[in-house]
């Protein structure tokens, strides 16, 4: 484990999880558990099972558990559907005192036979939270018993809050998809088929990704589980190839197609230009189809050309700008270090909350010397490395935000809470036009002003000193000059206007 | 949905422990510790940051299978001295979760045991708040929490009672910052700014001016010496009716404070029995600017009162703001047709059918309390309003049933601003009014646009309509 590192003030026991990167062997501590008391920005196994698995549109998601579980993740996620809207509904068994004292199988058992009785799902996923762990429910019996009763699978997510972390949580959602794949025979319609794994269609992301692999005659069997249904789920097996975009969650999963189903997996990333192309063209060297090679080429060419106009516009106001990256996963941070060169700018921080060794490794071959990695990091440091490296932007999720905000530094929402689609080629455009209004935004001339007067002997009361000054005189604001390079003059909308 | 008995879905409360942060935020250079595991404290800053668009910090004693096997003492010492060491705050308060009941930790004992331990003394004060996240909801954590704070502070000052003649005005249920900035303004302007005590405060710190740099703990919040004062006050008004206030009976009982509890100041009726109580406490006149206040309330009420009258509105949310707000939808001559309260509190249901027969007595109104949205929405069908007020999450029943909803409460995430709604007071009373009014306006013309894009709704004069034009 690397020594104390003291780029920044923390706890020393947080000192091994920041590093600067060096010319040669960057190392950082990572993959534990969160310190307490330290202001962890991670949620708990639940919530990385919850996040993983809650986009699957047509499924029950159960909480077995007090409330507070189900009332905090009801709906969070921008995950969008093309059918049916079940996953938006919060479910929970609401256990009060006399279930954590008698145990809650009963109450959960007769909640299942409601649900299919009501609402006709055709799946329900069940999720334990802290106190099912400690009062000893047996979820899998209680699971396995209904899936015979009522006729759908009823499957069990072992999702104990303190039972790990939030990767955890992830296996735990990956092991219940496991009890769907292959349960269903799939209707073939090509030759060549994937299915996209770790995209969880965030503002639609997945439908500005899918038509591109369609277009060159692959059929995409499932995407999990951003849109997914639990029928498209169960057919997953008759994919040929298996597409991986976040690796942390559903690498697992593809790891477990690959050894019982055979089918191979690539780790990919539909975001940023070059990523995209590397994303199609390796898809189509795996079928080695010469035709479908050239599609790619086709859409690679075509798409770059349509885009690049507005992207090489909004990169003339983003050039030379300094970027923070705080994600959940690795894969996103670095696919995003790629995406922000492609825009002409350079990551002076980059962490994750659940970045493995490797992952970190990989991010150090691709970061500046002097940049900042870190794993876990807490709201103070965050803070703190803000201060230290001056990025003008953040991207992050939303705890992270009105941190940013406070220092006066630009913020990109990465996370559940985007509206806006951010992979495919429109979705980069997206992104870059995001940046480019939250960087180049007037607002940020104000952050840090104060209103002073300025004397004018001309202009004054009678008795009147400079101490005090009524409040309706007329008053001359001041914007106190920032040191930062967010000294921009002239907003982009009248830029673009004119 | 049809009829359930086990599933509870769509949920209108909140767990315990988010009410005691609330409350905890509401005090002056303090931090709150949950003891449990690391996701209670994540989702819960995670919830009041999208509602208030502040950056909330909430430690934990991130609970591992160690801890939850072995019990949580090691997990939670070492939280509070990462906390102390980091933030350094006066106060940190405690409050446990399902899991750290569950294993059944004595928070009380770990925390003795912790100041011995460290020989923490009397500069810094831990409070320890039980709140089991499988019994009730954030509105009785919010008061469990009150009550701990005005307990800490008023038994560790003992020895230093000397007659404050001030007024303590104690919450028992959370309101917005600008609620808040509101109510001390009544305050200063009635009993005198240095004459109350008031508690929690959010107005600051869930609302904090942007400075350009990051405040560890935001300024703001009662002042501990002021909370330590509270048992040498000459009165306590408890704001909201619906609930027990645990903090103004225990004041009561234990240092003999004469105590009144009144309603959240929703509406004229309801802003006029507490500023008519804090004007007999300072021993005053209703000030003219109140007087003047109140007119142009009522000018405004009449100026609206063709527009809102006979509007069948539901009002849902935490039970004394929808108690308030049901009483201003009365006094205008709105319809309420379905009233909801978050979370069962002994008297809401009493004191809402109290108003309705004072106001409306021939007004068919359902009132419920304790249920999930589900069930809400299923009531929201059958009474068919045409007007949603409430918090974000009515927002799918509205869509459904092509009604506005007018957002009010806890949680607004999908909109901002919503730690600057203002309804209480007579501004309030005006500020509510204008935007219900509003909405109405802004749907009538939506409808009238409709109509008249039909060609055969216009008929010319002269034909089967004449007696129309006429009349």
């Amino acid at each position: 484990m690397p020594d104390i590192t003291g780029v920044i003030n923390t706890l020393d026991e947080r000192q091994p999880y920041i590093a600067l990167k060096q010319k040669k062997n960057t190392e950082l501590a990572c993959d534990n558990t969160s310190i307490a008391g330290s202001m962890s920005q991670r949620a708990c196994v639940y919530s990385g099972a919850r996040v993983a698995l809650n986009p699957v549109t047509d499924a029950v998601h159960l909480v077995h558990g007090p409330i507070g579980c189900a009332s905090y993740t009801w709906d969070i996620r921008g995950s969008l559907s093309s059918d049916k809207e079940t996953f938006r509904t919060s479910f929970s068994t609401d256990m009060k005192e006399l279930d954590v004292v008698f145990g809650g199988e009963k109450k959960l058992s007769k909640s299942i036979d409601e649900i299919v009785e009501l609402y006709k799902p055709p799946v329900i996923f069940v999720y334990s939270t802290c106190i099912v762990g400690i009062i000893g429910d047996d979820l899998e019996a209680v699971c396995k018993d209904a899936t015979e009763r009522v006729g759908i699978p009823v499957l069990p997510v072992q999702s104990e809050g303190f039972k790990g972390t939030k990767s955890d949580g992830y296996k735990a959602a990956c092991d219940a998809l496991m009890n769907l794949v292959g349960t269903k025979e799939p209707e073939i319609t090509s030759e060549y088929r994937i299915n996209i794994l770790g995209d969880y269609n965030v503002a639609g992301d997945v439908w500005l990704v899918k038509p591109l692999f369609e277009k060159m005659g692959i059929q995409v069997i499932t995407s999990m589980t951003g849109d997914a249904t639990a029928d498209s789920i169960s057919k997953a097996h008759g994919a040929q190839l298996n597409l991986v975009q976040c690796s942390g969650s559903m690498t697992y999963l593809a790891k477990w197609m690959k050894k019982n189903f055979d089918i191979p997996f690539k780790k990919v990333s539909y975001f940023g230009i070059e990523d995209l192309a590397i994303a199609l063209r390796e898809t189509a060297s795996f079928f080695d189809d010469e035709k479908m090679k050239q599609i790619a080429e086709e859409i690679i060419e075509s798409e770059t050309r349509r885009i690049m106009p507005d992207i090489k516009k909004i990169r003339s106001r983003l050039e030379g700008k300094k970027a923070a990256i705080y994600m959940g996963g690795a894969a996103k941070a670095l696919t995003l270090i790629k995406g922000f060169r492609e825009l002409g700018m350079e990551v002076v921080i980059i962490g994750t909350q659940t970045g493995k060794r490797d992952d970190y490794q990989q991010i150090s071959y691709r970061v500046k010397e002097g940049t900042v990695i870190v794993d876990d990091a807490n709201a103070l440091e965050l803070v703190d490395l803000l201060e230290r490296q001056k990025p003008d932007l953040m991207v992050a999720g939303v705890k992270e935000r009105f941190l940013a905000f406070k220092q006066g530094v630009a913020f990109c929402d990465f996370n559940h809470d985007r509206v806006i689609e951010f992979e495919g080629y429109d979705g980069f455009l997206n992104f870059a036009r995001e940046l480019d209004v939250t960087i180049n935004s007037p607002v940020w001339n104000f952050v840090g002003s104060k209103l002073e007067v300025e004397n004018d002997d001309a202009f004054r009361l009678r008795g009147a000193t400079n101490a005090k000054v009524p409040d309706d005189l007329n008053l001359k604001k001041v914007v106190k000059e920032r040191n930062s390079m967010h000294d921009v003059n002239v907003s982009p909308m009248e830029e673009s206007v004119a | 949905m049809s009829e359930r008995n086990y599933t509870t879905v769509n949920p209108c409360i909140m767990c315990q422990p988010m009410g005691s942060v609330m409350a905890f935020k509401g005090i002056e250079n303090s931090m709150m510790l949950l003891h449990g595991s690391q996701g209670c404290s994540t989702y819960m800053r995670l919830h009041l940051a999208h509602h208030f668009r502040e950056p909330v910090d909430i430690g934990s004693s991130s609970l591992s299978e160690k801890g939850a096997v072995y019990g949580g003492s090691e997990n939670l010492k070492k939280g509070l001295k990462n906390l102390i060491l980091r933030y350094n705050p006066k106060v940190i308060g405690v409050s446990t979760t399902c899991l750290a009941e569950t294993i059944g930790d004595d928070i009380k004992r770990i925390i003795s045991e912790f100041q011995e331990e460290e020989n923490i003394g009397d500069e810094r004060i831990i409070i320890p708040v039980p709140t089991p996240s499988y019994e009730e909801s954030h509105n009785s954590g919010y008061i469990k929490a009150v009550e701990s704070i005005v307990k800490e502070f008023t038994m560790s000052d003992e020895g230093h009672e000397i007659f404050n003649n001030k007024l303590n005005i104690v919450f028992s249920e959370n309101i917005s910052p600008e609620d808040t900035r509101e109510m001390k303004r009544i305050l200063a302007n009635t009993v005198g700014s240095n004459s109350y005590i008031m508690l929690p405060d959010i107005s600051e710190t869930f609302d904090a001016p942007m400075t350009g740099e990051m405040q560890k703990i935001p300024v703001g919040g009662t002042k501990h010496s002021d909370i330590a004062d509270m048992k040498n006050s000459a009165a306590t008004i408890g704001m909201g009716i619906t609930n027990d206030n645990r903090a103004v009976d225990y004041l009561e009982h234990t240092f003999d404070i004469p105590a009144q509890n009144l309603p959240l100041p929703i509406g004229l009726e309801y802003t006029d029995r507490v500023l008519a109580a804090l004007s007999n406490v300072a021993g005053i006149d209703i000030p003219e600017e109140y007087q003047k206040e109140r007119g142009r309330l009522i000018d405004a009420m009449v100026d609206s009162h063709k527009y809102v009258y006979g509007t069948k509105v539901a009002i849902y949310g935490d039970p004394n703001n929808v108690l308030g707000m049901l009483s201003l939808a009365l006094e205008n001559g709105m319809h309420p047709i379905l009233v909801v309260a978050s979370s069962k509190s002994p008297r809401f249901a009493e004191y809402a059918m109290e108003r309705v027969k004072q106001v409306k007595p021939d007004c068919d109104v359902a009132i419920l309390e304790d249920v999930d949205f589900d069930t809400f929405n299923d009531a929201v069908r059958k009474a068919d309003p045409e007007m949603l007020i409430g918090n974000s999450n009515g927002k799918y029943i509205a869509k459904e049933m092509g009604i506005p909803l007018v957002r009010f409460g806890f949680p607004i995430h999908d909109r901002v601003g919503a730690q600057r709604i203002l309804s209480l007071g007579y501004h309030g009373a005006m500020n509510v009014l204008d935007k219900i009014t509003n909405t109405i306006l802004e749907v009538e013309d939506a409808h009238l646009e409709a109509k008249w894009a039909e060609a055969e709704s216009y008929v010319p004069l002269g034909e089967d309509t004449f007696h129309f034009a006429e009349a």
